[in-house]
C-alpha cells in the first residue's frame, strides 16, 4: 500500500504550518522525514493521520482520497505512534496493547485468543512483555512509547506512521524499535531528528524546512555537510561508519 | 463457560453477577422498610401478588386498602425510581468522564443540572402561567426542568462549536461552567426577589432531589429511557475504551471522534435531564460511583459500565432508605444524604493513593 500527499497546506490558529507539501511513501518502502524543530513534519504527519485537517492539497491512500474513507477504513490500513500519549484513566500495558486490536473488532466481538496472542506477540517484539500487568501510568517514557509501539503492531497494518519514535529512548531501545520497525517489512513514514538513525534505516527522505518539502531523494544522496548546513544551520562531517559502511554525521562548533 | 483468557475477567464477571443480584436484592428488602411497620409477610405476599398474580391469602388486602397502597402505590414505585434514577446518573457518569476524557465530569457538569434548576425554579416562583396560555402554562415543574436542562445543554453545544475549530474536552467543560454560572445567576436572582416562603421552600426541596413524588406512571419514562440508554451505550464499549486513550490515539484506532463525542453527548444529557426532572438534583451519584467503582474494577468500559450502573442503582435505593427512616416522620432531602455519605468515600480515597483518579503520578 502506499500513501501520498499531493500540495498539502495546514493552518494551526491562522498561521499556515505546512505549505505544499508533497510527499509519497510508497509499498514497503523506509522513508524519513527531516527537518529542524517547528519545520511542519509533525504538522504534515497529523493531516495524514486525520488528526488536522488540511486546508488545502489531498492526502491519498492507495490513490483514494483520505475523505472518503471511514476512521475504521483508514485505522486498518495505518498505525500511529505520535508524541504524546498521556491518558487520564488507568490501564495495565497489556489492556493498552490490546487496544490496537480495535479496528479490527465488532462492537460485542470478544477478545479472541488470537488477539491475545497477536499482543502477546507485539509485547514480546517490543520486550515489554513483563511489563504487561504494569499500569501504564507507571511506566517510564521510554516503556510507554514502547508499548505503544506494541499497539501499533498489535493493528497489523501495512502503515506505519512514526513521530519521534525514539524520543525518551536510551540508545539500545532507540536501535531496538527502528530494527523492529525494519523488520515488519512494511511502509515506514518516520519524522525523526537523528540524522544518523535516519542513515541507518531510511531508504528515502524528505526534507523540510519552514513548512516546505525543500529536498527530497535517496538517503546517501540527499543528506550531505552541505544541506545539513542549510538546513539545520550547523556544522558537520560525513564519514563511512568502518564496521557498518553506512554514512554516518558527526558535528563539529565552529567557534 | 468459556475459558477466560485474562483471570482478571473472570473476577469481574462475577463481581457483575454479584452486583446483579446485591441490586435485585436491595430493591426487594427495601420495599419493607418506612416509616409505618408491616410485616415482610403482607409486603411479599401484596408485591408477588401484583408482579406475578400469584395469590396468596386474601385477594382484596392484596389489591386495595391502606397497606397495599403505601407497599404497591408509594414504597414500590419509590424504590424502583431510586434505582432508575442511580442507574441513569451512574452510567451517564462513566460515559461523560471517557467522552470529554476528564475525571471531574459527571452528568450535571455541561450546565444540565444549573439549567433544570433554572427551569425548576422559574416554574415554582414565577410559575409559567405568568408568560405563557394554553399547553405551557399547565405544564409542571418537571417538564420546565426538562426545557431548561435541554436549553443549557443546547447552548454548551453551541459555545464549544464557536470559533471554528474541534470540540475539545476542555471547551465543552469550561462552556459548562460558562453556561452554569449564567443559569445559576438567574435562578438565585429568582430566588431572591421571591417572597412566598412556600415556594421557596419547594425550590430548596428541589434544589436537593427528592424521591416523594415517584408514582407508578412517573416510573414509565424514565424507565424506557434507562434501559435504552443501557442498551445502546452496551453496543459502544469498545469505542469508549478507545476513547480513554486520547482525541489523537482514538482517531487513529478507528474512532470517529467528533462524530461520537457528539452523539454520546446528546445521549447522556438526554438521560441525565430525564433523571433531574423526575427526582430534583441529587449530587455526587454520577461523579462518585463511577471514580469508585473504576477504583477496584479498573477503566475497562466492558465491566465499568454495568458494574458501575448497578451500583449507582443500590447506591440510591439505600440512601433513598436512609433518607425516609433517620428522622422519624419525615424526610431529609436525597441530595443531602449522597453528599454526605459521598464525600467521606471520596476523602478515604483520596487518601488511600493506590487510586489516582487517574491523576498522573
Amino acid at each position: 500500500m502506499n500513501i501520498e500527499t499531493r500540495s498539502v497546506s495546514v493552518s494551526l490558529s491562522k498561521k499556515q504550518i505546512v505549505r505544499g507539501a508533497s510527499i509519497k511513501v510508497r509499498d514497503k518502502q523506509f522513508v524519513g522525514l527531516l527537518g529542524p524543530n517547528g519545520s511542519g513534519k509533525t504538522t504534515l504527519l497529523k493531516s495524514i493521520y486525520r488528526v488536522l485537517k488540511p486546508s488545502a492539497g489531498t492526502v491519498l491512500i492507495d490513490g483514494e482520497d483520505i475523505k472518503e474513507l471511514s476512521f475504521r477504513d483508514t485505522s486498518r490500513r495505518m498505525g500511529v505512534v505520535s508524541q504524546f500519549n498521556n491518558i487520564s484513566f488507568d490501564l495495565s500495558a497489556q489492556e493498552m496493547v490490546l487496544m490496537g486490536r480495535a479496528p479490527h473488532k465488532k462492537a460485542f466481538e470478544r477478545d479472541s485468543a488470537e488477539d491475545y496472542r497477536i499482543a502477546e506477540d507485539a509485547l514480546k517484539r517490543v520486550d515489554m512483555l513483563d511489563f504487561r500487568d504494569r499500569s501504564f501510568l507507571t511506566l517510564s517514557g521510554g516503556e510507554k512509547q514502547r508499548i505503544i509501539l506494541a499497539r501499533a503492531l498489535a493493528q497489523q497494518v501495512e502503515m506505519l506512521i512514526l513521530d519521534e519514535p525514539t524520543n525518551h529512548l536510551d540508545i539500545k531501545y532507540q536501535l531496538q524499535i527502528m530494527d523492529v520497525v525494519k523488520s515488519l517489512g512494511c511502509g515506514v513514514l518516520a519524522a525523526l531528528h537523528d540524522l544518523n538513525l535516519t542513515l541507518m534505516y531510511c531508504t528515502y527522505v524528505y526534507i523540510m524546512k519552514n513548512g516546505e518539502v525543500v529536498a527530497e531523494g535517496e538517503t546517501e544522496e540527499v543528506i550531505t555537510e552541505r544541506l545539513i548546513k542549510e538546513v539545520y544551520e550547523v556544522d558537520c562531517a560525513l564519514s563511512r561508519n568502518p564496521v557498518s559502511g553506512k554514512l554516518n554525521v558527526s558535528f563539529f562548533s565552529a567557534v | 463457560m468459556k475459558k477466560h483468557l485474562n483471570p482478571r475477567h473472570a473476577v469481574l464477571s462475577i463481581a457483575v453477577i454479584i452486583f446483579t443480584a446485591a441490586f435485585v436484592l436491595s430493591v426487594l428488602a427495601a420495599v419493607t422498610i418506612g416509616a409505618v411497620k408491616i410485616s415482610l409477610g403482607d409486603v411479599y405476599r401484596i408485591v408477588l401478588y401484583n408482579t406475578t398474580g400469584i395469590e396468596l391469602g386474601d385477594g382484596a388486602f392484596l389489591s386495595g386498602g391502606t397497606i397495599f397502597e403505601i407497599v404497591w402505590n408509594h414504597r414500590m414505585p419509590r424504590v424502583l425510581m431510586g434505582a432508575i434514577v442511580g442507574v441513569l446518573l451512574a452510567m451517564c457518569g462513566v460515559v461523560m468522564q471517557a467522552t470529554v476524557q476528564n475525571p471531574l465530569a459527571d452528568p450535571y457538569i455541561l450546565g444540565i443540572s444549573s439549567g433544570a434548576s433554572l427551569g425548576a425554579t422559574f416554574s415554582i416562583m414565577i410559575g409559567a402561567s405568568a408568560f405563557f396560555t394554553g399547553v405551557l402554562a399547565t405544564m409542571g415543574t418537571a417538564f420546565w426542568a426538562f426545557l431548561g436542562a435541554l436549553g443549557a445543554m443546547a447552548l454548551v453545544m453551541l459555545l464549544s462549536h464557536m470559533g471554528g475549530g474541534r470540540v475539545t474536552s476542555a471547551k465543552l467543560v469550561l462552556a459548562g461552567s460558562v453556561v452554569g454560572s449564567l443559569c445559576g445567576a438567574f435562578t438565585n436572582m429568582m430566588i431572591y426577589i421571591g417572597k412566598d416562603a412556600e415556594n421557596m421552600k419547594s425550590v430548596t426541596y428541589w434544589l436537593l432531589g427528592s424521591m416523594v413524588s415517584a408514582r407508578w406512571p412517573k416510573l414509565l419514562l424514565p424507565g424506557i429511557l434507562c434501559i435504552l440508554g443501557m442498551l445502546f451505550f452496551l453496543t459502544q464499549l469498545r469505542t469508549l475504551n478507545t476513547l480513554l486513550l486520547g482525541d489523537e490515539a482514538a482517531i487513529t484506532l478507528g474512532v470517529d471522534l467528533a462524530k461520537r463525542r457528539r452523539l454520546y453527548m446528546i445521549v447522556t444529557s438526554l438521560l441525565s435531564a430525564v433523571a433531574v426532572c423526575t427526582c430534583g438534583i441529587v449530587g455526587f451519584v454520577g461523579l462518585m460511583i463511577p471514580h469508585i467503582v473504576r477504583g477496584f474494577a479498573g477503566s475497562d468500559h466492558r465491566f465499568l459500565l454495568p458494574l458501575a450502573s448497578l451500583s449507582g442503582g443500590i447506591f440510591l435505593i439505600w440512601a433513598d432508605v436512609l433518607a425516609r427512616v433517620i428522622i422519624p416522620n419525615s424526610e431529609i432531602p436525597l441530595g443531602v444524604i449522597t453528599s454526605a455519605i459521598g464525600a467521606p468515600i471520596f476523602v478515604y480515597m483520596m487518601v488511600k493513593k493506590s487510586y489516582g483518579f487517574g491523576g498522573k503520578d
